[in-house]
């Protein structure tokens, strides 16, 4: 299948990377290739910049170009709309402003190359998002940055492509772990059981050390739900995991979606051996895992053998290589 | 005197276009005439035209410094770029003072760290602190700004914590930038943060560091970014000017 085939149903769709140079670009370069072999008209979007000609980090690393159609509707900078030297139509001044200048949304009244840098806030990509879909989009594509996810959330998009890579590793176990680990995170099953809730006062996940998180649930004995309302850091669950086992307590933590979580060495699997659950309250579409095998400057994996032990890893998401001979 | 060609610039060293340029580089080979060689073919493999090793000596057994003069035949296209990014005019202090209490008409509070496992804090001391950097005092001497400087190596979540604590307008967080991705990572995940604590529309995010460019800036989802060269008084004109944006034109 193909990531138009499988995303179609999507209005806005997010493409979020686990790291720099894990394909992102490349994903949405190719779905844009088959939404206008498809006559189809598109928006554009990035979190960050995309298009342009070599990693901003190493200038060694030479990026996918993004090409668009006549007709196509972009939110980028005025500078950058200017110095594509591609006839475009101004729709509208969302008001948004980047460290490289100001954010319009515009349709293209030719073809050709452009760099796009739309808004970073979310609530903005947002607003830019429902912008184009306003004045005619189809679809809007909303390219992320680095490895920021916030993009993904429901509250911005409706579905996402996840890129992963050799970038993330030597090791190719290690690439697969660490993308299962990610995924499991996107995928958090909804909250759904039962049980004493306790919601956790203001900030009390960002700064709670382990003394704090045993007075609060030696007042709360008998809870076991506790809802997080802003972001969970790993920080915290490490500091619950031994406050809870000494009390024998098996506690969820329900968050609003799983944009709002922030796991570094562990993953949702192993926080669950250790009878700490999480959940969400609104999920992820999941649409794609999009691999590049190719770590620039460094090493290079098979990408049918990557694509193979993701699948094997990762159930009921389709695993492709866009740039592989065999994608289609 | 003849007028600069703005759409084909060239290093300028004793007279216009002349494209002469001065350069300077070690080579891991012994001292030795074959080294001077070495280094006049590869000024000429980089373009240079009538490359000349002005000076070389032994930096240290087995390596050999050179200074080079070499004619750059290559232009760039200044027109082209100017207007590109934001060029700010920065304000003085007493400008910024007075904009403040004008346009704001109070005080912007302002939290700065090194992130992560970054132990240098040299870059955020310079710009909060009150003995700053280059002769112009850090945000801390100003009267319009309330600052918090929480030193180095604090992790995201009680940085982001600190800042709604005390109300903060801007976080400032500056990190040494490597070709590795942990560092990046810590940025971006402060940015995350502030979006999953709803907070991104209330805070400006600025960081700072050697390799911090406003391009880097905006992959990193930053309302702006500073590297080396920047006083306390750019930081300043920033913070205000953007705040004023934001307070007459809420997003």
């Amino acid at each position: 299948m193909t990531l138009h085939e499988l995303t179609a149903s999507s209005r806005r769709l997010a493409f979020v990377g686990l790291a720099k140079n894990t394909g992102k670009t490349e994903a949405l370069a190719a779905l844009l290739r088959e939404l206008q072999a498809a006559g189809l008209r598109v928006g554009v979007t990035s979190v960050g910049r995309d298009g342009e000609q070599r990693d901003v980090i190493d200038p060694r690393i030479e990026k996918p170009r993004v090409t668009l159609s006549s007709g196509s509707l972009l939110a980028t900078t005025d500078e950058l709309l200017r110095a594509s030297g591609i006839a475009h139509e101004l729709l509208e001044d969302p008001g948004v402003r980047t460290p490289l200048g100001r954010v319009q949304i515009a349709r293209l009244l030719g073809a050709g190359a452009i760099e796009v840098a739309g808004p970073s806030a979310a609530a903005d990509v947002r607003a830019v998002s429902d912008a184009m879909l306003a004045h005619g989009a189809g679809q809007v594509l909303i390219d992320g940055a680095i490895d920021r996810r916030a993009a993904s959330s429901p509250h911005v998009s409706d579905a996402l492509v996840i890129s992963t890579g050799a970038v993330l590793d030597r090791d190719i176990d290690e690439v697969v772990r660490h993308t299962r680990d990610a995924v499991e995170l996107v995928r958090l099953p909804l909250d759904e059981a039962g049980g004493e809730q306790l919601a956790l006062p203001p900030r009390f996940a960002l700064t709670a050390d382990g003394e704090q998180i045993a007075n609060l649930l030696d007042a709360h004995p008998t809870a076991v739900r506790l809802l997080v309302a802003g972001a969970l850091p790993e920080r915290f669950l490490l500091s619950l995991l031994r406050p809870a086992a000494r009390r024998g307590r098996e506690l969820t933590l329900i968050v609003a979606d799983p944009t709002r979580v922030f796991l570094a060495s562990r993953g949702p699997e192993w926080f669950r051996g250790h009878g700490i659950h999480l959940r969400a309250r609104e999920r992820i579409g999941l649409r794609a895992i999009a691999v590049n095998p190719l770590a620039p400057r460094s090493h290079r994996f098979d990408s049918a053998r990557l694509r193979g032990l993701l699948e094997a890893a990762i159930p009921a998401v389709p695993v492709l290589d866009v740039l592989h001979a065999d994608y289609e | 005197m003849h007028e600069v060609d703005l759409a084909a610039v060239r290093p300028y060293a004793d007279h216009l276009d002349d494209g002469l340029v001065q350069m300077s580089f070690t080579l891991p080979v012994p001292y030795s005439l074959a080294a001077r060689r070495a280094a006049l073919e590869l000024a000429g493999a980089m373009g240079f035209a009538e490359p000349e090793v002005v000076h070389y000596e032994q930096l240290t057994e087995g390596y050999t410094y050179f200074v080079m003069y070499g004619r750059c035949t290559q232009t760039v296209d200044f027109a082209a770029l100017q207007g590109e990014g934001f060029d700010i005019e920065y304000m003085s202090e007493d400008e910024i003072e007075r904009f403040a209490r004008e346009r704001l008409g109070r005080g912007v509070v302002v939290v700065g760290a090194s992130t992560g496992s970054d132990t240098h804090s040299v870059g955020i001391d310079a710009m909060l602190n009150l003995k700053g950097y280059h002769g112009h005092h850090g945000l801390e001497g100003y009267r319009c700004f309330q600052t918090y400087n929480l030193g180095s190596q604090v992790p995201n979540s009680v940085l982001l914590a600190r800042a709604i604590e005390v109300g903060a307008d801007a976080i400032l967080v500056s990190q040494t930038v490597t070709q590795q991705n942990l560092h990046v990572h810590n940025l971006t995940e402060l940015v995350e943060m502030v979006e999953a604590e709803g907070m991104r529309g209330r805070m400006i995010l600025a960081c700072g560091g050697p390799r911090v460019s406003n391009e880097l800036a905006k992959e990193l989802g930053y309302d702006a970014g500073f590297s080396k060269g920047t006083e306390p008084q750019h930081l300043a004109t920033f913070l205000v000017r953007e705040l004023a944006a934001r307070v007459s034109a809420p997003s």
